[in-house]
């Protein structure tokens, strides 16, 4: 593996960490070549799909950079960006991608040497996890789909959008969530939104029985089967054919592809 | 992504030695017009030298260029550089993408010239990848209406009204009260120039009413206020009709008011236990009692005794009365100590002033009224100390009145929140009770009277202002200013500004400084008369839209509204453009403009290009 | 009509001031007498009490300001002369030579590489590193263009060397240039040059200056500050190891009736707080002491600021004067001060002093050009101290920040809105009384 070198994306925002990344160009520090950076406005911009299709599209590794807590130029930008990218790396453990390599760092405008020594410890750790499995590995590429396509759900997309409100201001009621419960019920709907995904990526070229598809996703028989009903009754998924005494399922794909 | 044919043009620049030194240029710039689309790509010794911005021009014209990507140094400080190149030769300036390989390739990579140029080569084909899928956008301008709205007819109000209104706008000013002038009303004189308090501020009421550009309601308030920065429909309350009418900014300026003690140090349980406001109202009304000593204690329920923070003004305060005690004391006495002739109980005035206050407040907690002025006790000469934790005389003038204070024998003891002092009544006597952390004992000191130094609190009716105007309150209460530092008297959202107590306690000449400052900023948009909206907004497809609020919710600028069909709408003149709102929304209806996922991703693919799957 | 306003003082609040000004459509001259804009405020590493970076804020205002269409800035030049009256003054604004073309230097910093002259003391970084003859005194200065100064460079001195303009590709070394004079007509002046700060080493009890290891709170700032001399890393003048412990002492010169600085500064105690809860965030088992006077922790948020910095950080704070000796042999400090009228001492590593603000040394040259009065500390003396702080005794001649007196940030940003709030006032008068 010596001569891996690691393909990493970076998402730098406009007013901290690029300003950042140039200090440290003005100062001359000097740090590995491997990070493409792509700049936004905010980091808040980023959200968990596009990490994940970057990922699908061979990243080695993928960094967002924001501004530190309490800095952002849009005053509460980076504190979505946190949440995020957390949710982002659940999704990415279920998928079976080492989380770690989507790396969130906070580099203020000042902070060119840091800049420099955060992308070097990056590569560093990007070449100890290796090449990314995702261009060789079907089955995980498939995955990774599952995941993207559960971050564009509307559960997870809307749970994921007001943590910060329900922990933080209470709901409608006042009510505040304590926030370990609060993560304990995302990482549940992530779970399920990932496995319900994962049923419909396998089942989009060719039909399944449940008991093919709990073989794919690693669950009990009857979860999966939960699963096909939930599925059945959102109208993503239905009966192709019984072979025999046994249904296989197919998804339903909307949009004509 | 459009019908149009993309000609993309490609600019590499040397940068003298600075890329060009460790990056291979000509070679960077050969793999560029080699990508698709491309048709024109060139390197030059200095692109943004005159002769550099010439052959882009020259390029955009003659090779009928549509998209322009310039590789040097960093946009954050070249980018509006190339942006108005490319307007002069007629090109939108969103048709353009800057590759950063200086700050970001060759000035980090100085030692590896091969890995710096692919490097170089991979940022311009992200480049590339990026601006074939870009749009034209249009900065839109927004009218605004020339008109202000200042909410709160105290000092800082009046000022800000005033400014207003001699920049030439007309202003209309709220006031909830019967009269002008606010706080200072209650108070006796000044500190630092020891100028009576009422005839400081009565020329400004007077210049506020004089002033043919303000239009001042009392006895009224805000009930409704629509619309974003320019253009606001307000409604207003005057005494209880509704008045509707239409600005452009609104400031607020709704003051703070004084913490009430309420079972701190005796208050209103012993006689002559009173609060600092109390003092000066006796003071004002020339109503003192004849005392011998006199203590003042400060940070009664601040700085962690109920409320958290430090109240700014009341040491100053303090000393102020102290000093006033010291010099003044034979003047503030009342009728029967001075035995001379006074028009009417001025001083029975004074202390109904204050029982009506008290009672006023009781009126609210619902309890019996009780108490009635307290009587003077006889004596000759004056001991003035003052019980405090740290005295907060900053800057040149209060710490040279606190100088003043100590020569005039005033003392100064300090105590810590572990040792508060108590006031207790032995016999008919007031006593303070108290921790000397030098001597290391506790001591007792006969007092006539008791002062209790509170801070100001915000407004009852702030939260209810808050949620009108849709701008946040900090945990004190009181309004919560954009940045701290920076952005003092602005809020986030645009169009609306605040000064004075209504942001924190401050004294009388910090109000003005900031009623000045927010006249300042408000007059921005009234000035220009338009608002300059950011091209780079989000934007909402209605279609896939289903009104779940969660947009609303975390936009920091309030500039997300539903519409009447219940979808979310971006409010053009205050977004900022930081694309939360985008990544948020759980139907992804929202995209960002000009860093949408589609270009975005693109430029990421364009990265991770050779890899192979 | 007169529609436009000199502005002296690069910092925040003269940075303030010029935006509120151009953004209503006023032309505005910003007037900087060093290389760059952006004053104290870009010298400091962190604002409190949000720990805010400093120059990461204020780096997009100093951008905002020299890009603005409306805004002319004069950096390397000075007010010399102001003639006429509110509405219609002329001034007179000195242009000193940079010897550097300003529409051609690209920044590149090609040239301060290879001057030849080094050695010179740098005031941006307090004195703790040094520049060459050429040089741009930090590195996000605005305008990022090469200064040289005349006093050092070897060509100008002596006739010999010309290095940098052998290296500068862009042609944009001039040793011919010559200090200019531009007659400018305003309709208001508004000044706000800041402070300066006071050399502690006149109150030999500090010792500093006599050892090496009692630093200014302004040297403390450059030392803590990632792109200052040691790269954020607090390091001991006499061996260059980190401290492991630091003594605060406040109220260095201040305070003080003898040295004829009877006030207060306003920002010390704060700024005190902030570098002993860095100390803490850049070494966790850093032990950091304050002795104070009074803790004057009493604007919005101080005061929990200073809790904070007791609780989660461990910042000690001694309520007691403190003066400082030597232990000889490793320069570590002895610092005595008193508890409960019980004299004690204690070693430390480092001594930081808060020191005094005063106003800058110009002042009194600058005051008497703008006519206006000063106290006698030397701050420009208000109109009225209660109603008009940013007025002068001079109609149209307005005042913003630490000249007027102690202020700390957001008091001058305020003052330097208020400032143009004044400044357009005057301005309008004029049109409608011509």
């Amino acid at each position: 593996m010596s001569d891996f070198e690691p393909r990493i994306v970076g998402f730098l925002c406009n007013w901290c960490s690029y300003a950042g990344a140039d200090l440290a160009g003005v100062s001359r520090f000097q740090y590995p070549t491997n990070i493409r950076s792509i700049r936004v406005m905010c980091s808040t911009r980023v959200s968990p799909h596009l990490l994940l299709e970057v990922f699908k599209a061979g990243a080695d590794g993928v960094m967002v950079g924001g501004c530190h807590i309490g800095d952002c130029h849009y005053i509460t930008g980076n504190y979505y960006t946190e949440k995020r990218i957390m949710l982002t790396k659940e999704l990415l453990r279920l998928a079976g991608i080492e989380p770690d390599r989507l790396r969130l760092e906070w580099i203020s405008a000042s902070e060119g040497e840091r800049c420099a020594n955060v992308v070097a410890d990056f590569v560093k750790k990007v070449r100890e996890l290796g090449p990314s499995p995702i261009p060789r590995d079907s089955r995980l590429a498939l995955r990774l789909d599952a995941a993207t396509e559960a971050a564009k759900v509307f559960r997870l997309r809307l749970l994921s959008g007001k943590e910060i409100k329900l922990t933080g201001e209470g709901n409608a009621y006042g009510e505040k969530v304590d926030p370990e419960r609060f993560g304990n019920i995302l990482r549940n709907a992530a779970q399920e939104e990932f496995q319900r995904n994962l049923i419909l990526e396998l089942t989009k070229c060719s039909a399944l029985s449940v008991k093919e598809m709990a073989k794919e996703t690693g669950e009990a028989t009857d979860a999966t089967l939960e699963r096909v009903v939930a599925l059945r009754s959102k109208n993503l998924l239905a009966l192709s054919v019984v072979e025999g005494m046994t249904p296989k399922y197919k998804a339903i794909i909307v949009g004509g592809v | 992504m459009s019908d149009e044919n993309v000609r993309i043009g490609v600019f590499v620049c040397h940068c003298g030695t600075n890329i060009g030194g460790f990056v291979d240029v000509p070679a960077v710039a050969k793999y560029a017009a080699s990508l698709p689309d491309v048709a024109f790509a060139s390197d030059s010794l200095y692109t943004c030298a005159e002769n550099g911005l010439a052959s882009i021009r020259d390029a955009i014209k003659d090779h009928g260029l549509n998209r322009v990507v310039v590789a040097s140094c960093t946009p954050r400080t070249h980018a509006p550089l190339f942006q108005a190149v490319c307007e002069e030769a007629g090109l939108n300036k969103y048709l353009f993408t800057f590759v950063n390989i200086r700050e970001q390739c060759s000035w980090v990579h100085m030692k590896e010239k091969e890995k710096a140029t692919e490097k170089a080569k991979d940022l311009i084909r992200m480049g590339v990848a990026r601006v074939r899928l870009l749009q034209a956008q249009e900065e839109s301008r927004i009218a605004v209406e020339p008109k202000a709205l200042v909410i709160g007819g105290g000092i800082s109000g009046m000022t800000t009204a005033l400014s207003l209104a001699d920049h030439g706008f007309p202003v209309i000013l709220v006031e909830k009260d019967g009269e002008l002038g606010g706080f200072v009303r209650n108070l006796n004189n000044l500190y630092l120039d020891g100028k009576d308090a009422v005839e400081t501020i009565n020329p400004v009421i007077g210049r506020v009413r004089a002033n043919r550009n303000i239009t001042a309601f009392l006895n009224s308030r805000v009930v409704k206020v629509d619309g974003f920065i320019g253009n606001y429909d307000i409604t207003l309350s005057v005494d209880g009709r509704e008045k509707k009418d239409k600005v452009g900014v609104i400031v607020v300026a709704t003051g703070a008011m004084e913490y009430v003690p309420y079972s701190l140090y005796g208050y209103e349980q012993f006689e002559h236990v009173v609060s600092l406001t109390e003092f000066e109202i006796l003071c004002k009304n020339k109503a003192l009692p004849k005392i011998h000593s006199i203590a003042f204690i400060q940070c009664v329920g601040s700085r962690g005794q109920d409320k958290s923070y430090c109240s700014r003004i009341c040491c100053n305060v303090a000393i102020k009365n102290a000093l006033n005690c010291a010099e003044n004391y034979k003047n503030m006495l009342g009728r029967e100590e001075t035995g001379a002739e006074v028009k009417a109980p001025v001083e029975m005035k004074a202390w109904e002033e204050i029982s009506e206050r008290r009672r006023r407040r009781r009126g609210r907690r619902g309890e019996e009224e009780g108490g009635e002025a307290p009587q003077a006790a006889p004596t000759e000469a004056l001991e003035i100390t003052i019980f405090n934790r740290d005295v907060m005389a900053y800057g040149v003038d209060h710490e040279l009145n606190y100088n003043k204070a100590r020569e005039e024998h005033v003392r100064f003891v300090r105590y810590t929140p572990e040792n508060l002092p108590k006031v207790n009544m032995e016999g008919d006597k007031l006593v303070v009770d108290y921790w000397h952390d030098t001597l290391k004992m506790q001591r007792k000191m006969n007092v006539d009277m008791v002062v209790l130094s509170t801070p100001l609190i915000s407004q009852p009716d702030a939260k209810d202002l808050s949620k009108l105007l849709k701008v946040p309150l900090g945990q004190d209460g009181f309004f919560l200013e954009a940045h701290v530092k920076l952005r003092p008297v602005d809020f986030a959202t645009d169009g609306v500004y605040v000064c004075g107590t209504a942001k924190a306690p401050a004294d009388i000449t910090e109000c003005v400084d900031q009623a000045l400052a927010a006249a300042s900023r408000a007059a921005i948009p009234l000035a220009r008369g338009y608002v300059q909206a950011e091209a780079l907004t989000a934007k909402v497809n209605p279609d896939i839209c289903t009104g779940c609020g969660t947009c609303e919710a975390v936009c920091p600028y309030g500039a997300i509204r539903k519409t009447e069909k219940g979808v979310a709408e971006v409010i053009v003149a205050a977004c900022k453009g930081c694309g939360c709102c985008g990544a948020t929304c759980p139907e992804g209806a929202i995209d960002q403009s000009h860093y949408t996922d589609v270009q975005l991703l693109a430029e990421a693919k364009a990265a991770l290009e050779g890899v192979v799957h | 009509m007169e529609r436009s306003v000199l502005v002296i003082g690069g910092g925040v609040a003269g940075i303030q001031a010029s935006l509120d000004l151009a953004d209503k459509g006023v032309i505005v001259h910003l007037v900087e007498s060093s290389p760059s804009i952006g004053g104290r405020m870009a010298q400091l590493d962190k604002t409190f009490p949000t720990n805010d970076c400093s120059i990461c804020i204020l780096a997009p205002k100093m951008a905002d300001c020299y890009g603005h269409p409306n805004i002319n800035v004069l950096t390397y030049s000075e007010l010399i002369g102001l003639e006429g009256r509110k509405g219609r003054f002329q001034a007179r604004v000195l242009r000193k030579a940079r010897y550097v073309d300003e529409s051609k230097c690209t920044g590149c910093g090609e040239c301060l590489q290879k001057c030849p002259t080094k050695g010179i003391p740098n005031d941006f970084e307090a004195g703790l590193a040094t520049r060459r003859a050429i040089y741009m005194p930090f590195l996000q200065a605005v305008p990022r263009v090469a200064t040289i100064d005349r006093e050092h460079c070897k060509f100008l001195t002596e006739g010999k060397c010309g290095v940098c303009k052998k290296v500068c590709k862009r042609e944009a070394i001039d040793y011919e240039m010559k200090d200019a004079i531009l007659e400018i007509e305003v309709g208001a002046v508004i000044c706000a040059t800041g402070y300066d700060v006071w050399n502690p080493k006149v109150a030999g009890e500090y010792g500093y200056e006599r050892f090496p290891n009692v630093y200014t709170a302004m040297e403390y700032e450059r030392l803590t500050n990632a792109a200052g001399p040691t790269g954020g890393h607090v390091v001991r003048r006499s061996d260059s190891q980190e401290p492991r412990n630091i003594a605060f002492i406040q109220c260095v010169g201040s305070r003080n009736v003898q040295l004829n600085h009877p006030y207060c500064c306003e920002v010390c105690c704060m700024h005190s707080t902030k570098e002993a809860m860095l100390a803490k965030e850049h070494k966790e088992d850093i032990k950091t002491t304050i002795f104070y006077k009074d803790l004057r922790a009493c604007s919005k948020g101080f005061f929990e600021y200073v809790g904070r910095a007791k609780r989660d950080y461990g910042v000690e704070f001694v309520n007691s004067d403190a003066t400082v000796q030597e232990e000889t042999e490793n320069h570590n400090l002895i610092v005595s001060y008193d508890v409960a009228g019980k004299s004690e001492r204690r070693e430390f590593d480092m001594v930081v002093l808060a020191t005094t603000l005063i106003p800058r040394d110009s002042m009194p040259r600058l005051a008497k050009v703008l006519g206006v009065e000063l106290t006698e500390f030397g701050f420009i003396r208000s109109k009225d101290r209660i109603l008009a702080r940013v007025e002068t005794s001079v109609p149209g001649v307005y005042i913003a920040g630490y000249c007027a007196g102690p202020a700390d940030i957001p008091e001058s940003v305020a003052q330097g809105s208020a400032a143009a709030a004044k400044a357009v006032e005057a301005l309008v008068e004029a049109r409608v009384s011509a």
